[in-house]
């Protein structure tokens, strides 16, 4: 390219279009800081979904029951004992997983087991093979009380203290760690 | 003694890179030929030290020298000596000062090749990638300083993560990084141009090899990442869209871009602005793909030394490492003009899809991982954005892109079309329709998704190998005897692009035809699993050199004939008392077959998950064959007589 060329391409003035990445980059990098910040002044903890649920009471809608869909149960009956809410499906891999965890913890506290869109003759093939640790089984055939919950996917668990109020969510299985570190103290400290 | 010469040596190192980035700088502003000469010996004394920083930083891993706050923390004496090196790279300051290696080591490899390079070229290349490591030698000196010392030293270390004590992990982090760094190169290029305000031919020449190189190295370490977590993890997956995975991914798609741009740059001299920005992009990708994870900003399996105190220095090296260059492009962007034109159906217009499609994917892939933060900050909300998104999203993005691959390399520059193209839209057609039938009869029940999966890919396989034979069918008929008239790069494109084919094969036969059964079984139980026969023999306790396992031995028969022994196992290692488990695997042309044990006892039984995953070893030879691709494109134009550089030469 000669000198005079050069001359010419340096009164090119700014164009809108190159500005876009730049724009684009800010606007990122403008949410990665407040989420930094928010991280760093310790409101927020990427490794814990907080469930708007916490700290009121369960929700009291009837659940159609597994055995018989004209028999419902509902939670806030179950007042007076810690209580562990288990959505599950047996479409899920990981429920399959969390399996024992639950088995090991029914020991503990009484677990009530959602089937969150399954249909019952899979849910029964399910608890056939991986064990059957619930109290009880309510059906949410079509999500509609996951919805209410929150519930984001299966498997989820929810903590519910003896004055029926939810004191924990955990999302995801329940594996070795959580299990020892998180619902068992936490179980514990209902009690 | 050694750890302290490695201190000693990084901060003389911190020094050069200073000076690196500023003298030569100005050396070329002002025209001081003096003050551009330091370029090279800055950058090789900068790359001494570093070298020696880490090399001090092994030896007091092999050593086990547990004075070192690192090395008490990352490893124990009764790990294996493998182990004990690669844990040099298995925690975050280790793992920061080797990505320092290869940055700094490609400088200076830049420094004693390309020797007709341009010298200003050259020199403010030197110093853009001087700036960046002077950057990273602050991080890696003021908030991870490997060599801190403990007193009193501990009698032995904590151990490492026993899922990264693998020849996986050996392999893995310095391969990626070597793919994320060599990107610094095409980066320090792109801002050397933009500084410079022209970017032509000669430019893009020079930057070539650093790209092909790059990505090259990145296909393989995404690959090995996948292929670790495919045997490793035990979930029997190979691509979990998590987001660190996306984080690589995404400097591989920018890098694919840019590979392909800078062919027009190189042959044309157009899209001169395009490359500049993706070779920004990629490298800034790069950049995120490091260190997202580590500020704790976004949650993944790979939790991997993730430290919001951290994140505030990293964030700001982000800021100025991407947010300058592109200032810069937005200054100096419209200044590089191009130097010809191009018509709708041309080589030029078949890169432009190309480009637009891979960077359509990036963009969807970085949606689909910073969403979820960016709603967290506007509502509050945590969601994760999972596999239903990327399918909807990013799978459609690639399947227009295999279909657009098969026609590109039949283009013409400028106008036109080869004489090849009659031939591949035939063979496309007709491959496409014969798999689509092939899927219809054979398989039912198949997809709508997965059928066109399986059509495209036909599609392509079909352009490829009718290129191919059209070009040797042609170079036997009239040229034979002048010179080799097919190029080493065209066989490197042809075999980069038939591992795409490959690795389609290996998703779609995987997705597809996948089966899988979780059981509950007692010795003696046997499972039927895709016309196999394995039975459960039983569970026996071994010993590993630092660890004790539960192995479980299952027989693999089919027709009555003993295929293998498969033995899963769950290792406890002794020194933090962790767990793994590590999956049974079969590999095979045909399919593998995978096998975990879980959790049981010989009354109760034990729950085994077992797999038969058609063709998914095709996904690693898939991108291994791209990267020989990349690898024969970059030997042949290394080979070939150095170009001539005057412009308008093709026009």
């Amino acid at each position: 390219m000669t000198n005079e060329s050069n001359k010419d391409a340096r009164r090119t003035g700014p164009k809108l279009p190159f500005f876009l990445p730049m724009i684009g980059f800010l606007i990122l990098a403008s949410f990665a800081a407040t989420a930094l910040f928010a991280t760093l002044s310790g409101n927020r903890n990427p490794e814990q979904l907080p469930s708007v649920l916490i700290g009121k009471p369960v929700p009291d809608t009837p659940i159609p029951l597994l055995d018989d869909g004209l028999a419902t149960l509902t939670l806030t009956d179950f007042a007076g004992k810690p209580l562990l809410v288990n959505f599950f499906a047996s479409w899920c891999a990981p429920c399959r997983a969390e399996a024992p965890a639950l088995a090991q913890l029914a020991k503990n506290v009484t677990i009530i087991g959602i089937a969150y869109k399954d249909k019952p003759a899979d849910t029964n093939d399910f608890l056939n093979q991986f064990g059957n640790p619930f109290s009880a089984i309510g059906v949410d055939r079509d999500g509609r009380l996951g919805f209410t919950w929150g519930v984001y996917g299966v498997p989820e668990n929810y903590l519910i203290g003896s004055d029926g109020t939810v004191l924990l969510r955990h999302a995801g299985p329940i594996d070795r760690r959580v299990l020892n570190e998180v619902l068992i103290p936490a179980i514990e400290g209902t009690k | 003694m050694i750890a302290e010469i490695g201190h000693f040596s990084l901060i003389l190192a911190f020094v050069t890179s200073l000076v690196l980035s500023v003298v030569p700088l100005m050396g070329v502003a002002r025209g001081n030929a003096a003050m551009m000469q330091l370029a090279v010996p800055a950058t090789l004394v900068m790359a001494a030290g570093v070298l020696l920083a880490f090399a001090a930083l092994v030896w007091a891993f092999i050593t086990s020298d547990f004075s070192v706050a690192l090395v008490a923390s990352h490893s124990h004496s009764a790990k294996p000596i493998i182990y004990k090196i690669s844990g040099t790279w298995g925690n975050h300051e280790g793992s920061l000062l080797l990505w320092i290696v290869i940055l700094v080591g490609f400088a200076a490899i830049l420094t004693q090749t390309a020797r007709k390079m341009p010298i200003p070229l050259k020199t403010r290349t030197l110093a853009v990638q001087g700036i960046v490591s002077a950057a990273f030698l602050a991080f890696s000196l003021f908030t991870s300083n490997p060599f801190t010392r403990l007193s009193p030293a501990p009698l032995d270390g904590n151990g490492l993560n026993p899922v990264l004590q693998d020849p996986g992990l050996a392999l893995h982090p310095p391969t990626l990084y070597v793919g994320y760094v060599g990107l610094s190169m095409a980066f320090s290029f792109a801002v050397a141009g933009l500084l410079e305000g022209r970017i032509d031919r000669a430019w893009a020449i020079y930057v070539r090899p650093w790209i092909t190189a790059a990505w090259c190295a990145l296909t393989i370490g995404i690959a090995l990442g996948s292929w670790w977590a495919y045997y490793e993890l035990g979930w029997g997956g190979w691509w979990f869209w998590d987001p660190v995975e996306n984080a690589s991914l995404m400097p591989w798609l920018a890098a694919t871009a840019l590979i392909h741009s800078v062919i027009a740059v190189a042959a044309r001299g157009i899209f001169k602005s395009w490359t500049v920005l993706l070779a920004i992009l990629a490298f800034s990708l790069s950049l995120v793909g490091t260190f997202i994870v580590r500020s704790g900003l976004l949650t993944s399996v790979h939790s991997f030394a993730s430290d919001p105190a951290r994140g505030v220095f990293i964030l700001a090296i982000l800021l100025l490492a991407i947010g300058i260059p592109l200032v810069l492009f937005a200054w100096r962007g419209p200044q590089l003009t191009n130097e010809g034109d191009f018509e709708l159906i041309s080589r030029e217009f078949g890169l432009l899809v190309n480009n637009f499609l891979l960077t359509a994917a990036t963009i969807v892939v970085l949606i689909g991982t910073f969403y979820p933060l960016c709603l967290e900050m506007v509502s509050g909300a945590r969601i994760t954005v999972g596999p239903p998104y990327f399918d909807a999203t990013f799978n459609p993005i690639m399947g227009a892109l295999v279909l657009a691959m098969a026609f590109g390399p039949v283009m013409a520059w400028r106008r036109g079309t080869l004489p090849a193209l009659r031939l591949v839209a035939n063979c496309t057609i007709i491959a496409a329709l014969a798999a689509l039938l092939v899927g219809l009869v054979l398989f039912t029940g198949i997809s709508l998704a997965g059928l066109a999966g399986v059509g495209m890919t036909a599609w392509l396989g079909g352009g490829i190998l009718a290129d191919i034979f059209h070009r040797l069918k042609h170079v036997s008929k009239s040229e034979v005897g002048k010179r080799p008239v097919i190029q080493m790069s065209v066989w490197g494109m042809w075999c980069a692009h038939l591992g795409m084919v490959i690795f389609l094969l290996g998703a779609l036969g995987n997705g597809l035809f996948a089966s899988e059964v979780v059981v509950r079984a007692k010795p003696g139980d046997v499972i039927n699993l895709a016309g196999n026969q394995i039975t459960f023999v039983g569970v026996e306790t071994r010993r590993g050199p630092n660890y004790v396992t539960s192995t479980a031995i299952l027989d693999l028969r089919r027709g009555g004939q003993l295929l293998a022994r498969l033995e899963p196992e769950n290792r406890l290692y002794t020194a933090k008392m962790q767990a793994t488990t590590e999956a049974a695997i079969r590999p095979g042309l045909r399919g593998d077959d995978y096998v975990v044990l879980g959790d049981g006892d010989t009354q109760m039984g034990y729950t085994l998950r077992l797999y038969h995953k058609p063709l998914v070893s095709w996904i690693w030879a898939g991108a291994g064959l791209m990267a020989v691709g990349g690898f024969l494109a970059a030997i042949g134009r290394a080979l070939r007589p150095p170009p001539i550089l005057e412009p308008d030469i093709l026009t």
